[in-house]
């Protein structure tokens, strides 16, 4: 029996604090599947078996409290694997250089992370925490998308209440197929612009040309 | 043209393989999307309670936990069909089993379903 089907189980069971439960440790980075247990919960609601309401807040209350842990960890436990990383990546002066690009624009990515691109939450959660990334920043971001994907999950598995793991696996797909494209763009887009600029053959042109004229 | 450098080869292939992993993956969405638009059945799986069943399958409740000889029960028994197999001593492909053919029987013996939202099951695996 595997792991999913055990927590779908205990969902039946349980209820809300076992949706409470499974959502918080998920967003903390073990792997749960959380949005198949949204949808389910969804098709329970839709069959009267649980309350609406129950389900929306101990869903987002489970999930907001994990993304706060997993932040947590980062900020204070990630010290010690900031240092090596850093060594890793090569020096002290390169990992800042990639913490302050992502201050920059980790306020999308914490954002689409919690609902569009779930899979990669718990690993924005440690990120944002490892990068000193605002708090209050990264609870506004994180409220709004949590409470965009709670929602959105239990209404589409009231919507599609008979049928919630086909839905799971052909949403998945469809994450997976969007952070291809994503990723594809940021590459086209880094591509393009590594293209576009001077060369190293250039450049010395360049100055060459500048030094002549200096010179004449 | 200018020359690619490796790093360029390996970003260029890096985004290459980006999209094709989005043309699999949305290929695949879109089909398993086509596919459970036309049918209703979804395969009997150890996790799901009577009720998520009898909703699924559009039967009566009741008829489903008198096959299993649980007494239907308000609130309805949720134990998943793992834990009503060891609570039985019985494996739980027996209960599937058991389960398909009270679904059939109650099909062939009642009125028909309510007409699903787009056409009537087909039967067949999902692509």
């Amino acid at each position: 029996m595997s792991l999913s089907d055990y927590l779908l189980g205990m969902l039946g069971l349980y209820g809300p604090p076992a949706l409470f439960c499974v959502l918080l440790v998920g967003a903390i980075g073990v792997p749960t599947p959380g949005s198949l247990l949204l949808l389910v919960a969804g098709s329970f609601v839709e069959q009267g078996e649980m309350g609406l309401w129950p389900v929306l807040a101990l869903g987002f209350a489970g999930s907001v409290v994990g993304d706060q842990v997993g932040y947590a960890l980062g900020r204070w436990g990630g010290r010690r694997l900031s240092a090596r990383l850093s060594r890793w990546v090569g020096g002290e002066q390169r990992l800042r250089s990639a913490e302050d690009w992502l201050k920059r624009r980790q306020g999308g990515a914490i954002f689409l992370s919690r609902w569009l691109l779930s899979p990669l939450g718990s690993v924005v959660n440690i990120t944002a925490g490892l990068t000193g990334y605002p708090w209050p920043r990264f609870l506004l971001y994180d409220l709004l998308g949590e409470a965009l994907w709670v929602t959105l999950y239990v209404l589409l598995g009231r919507f599609f209440s008979d049928r919630v793991e086909e839905v799971s696996e052909m949403l998945g797909d469809f994450t997976w197929a969007f952070a291809g494209l994503l990723l594809a763009a940021l590459l086209g887009w880094s591509l393009l612009r590594n293209l576009r600029a001077p060369s190293a053959e250039e450049l010395k042109a360049g100055r060459g040309g500048a030094v002549a004229d200096e010179t004449s | 043209m200018r020359k690619l450098g490796w790093q360029q080869w390996l970003v260029l292939t890096l985004f290459l393989a980006a999209l094709i992993v989005a043309g699999l993956f949305g290929v695949r969405g879109v089909r398993h999307a086509l596919y459970w638009s036309t049918h209703r059945d979804v395969p009997i799986r150890a996790w799901m309670p009577v009720p998520y069943i009898a909703h699924s399958y559009r039967v009566p409740p009741h008829v489903l936990y008198q096959a299993l000889g649980i007494s239907p029960a308000h609130p309805h028994d949720k134990r998943p069909l793992r834990v009503i197999a060891r609570d039985q001593n019985r494996p739980v492909e027996e209960i599937i089993s058991l389960l398909q053919e009270t679904i059939a029987r109650e099909r062939a013996s009642g009125p028909p379903p309510p007409a699903p939202r787009a056409r009537p099951s087909e039967g067949g695996t999902p692509p």
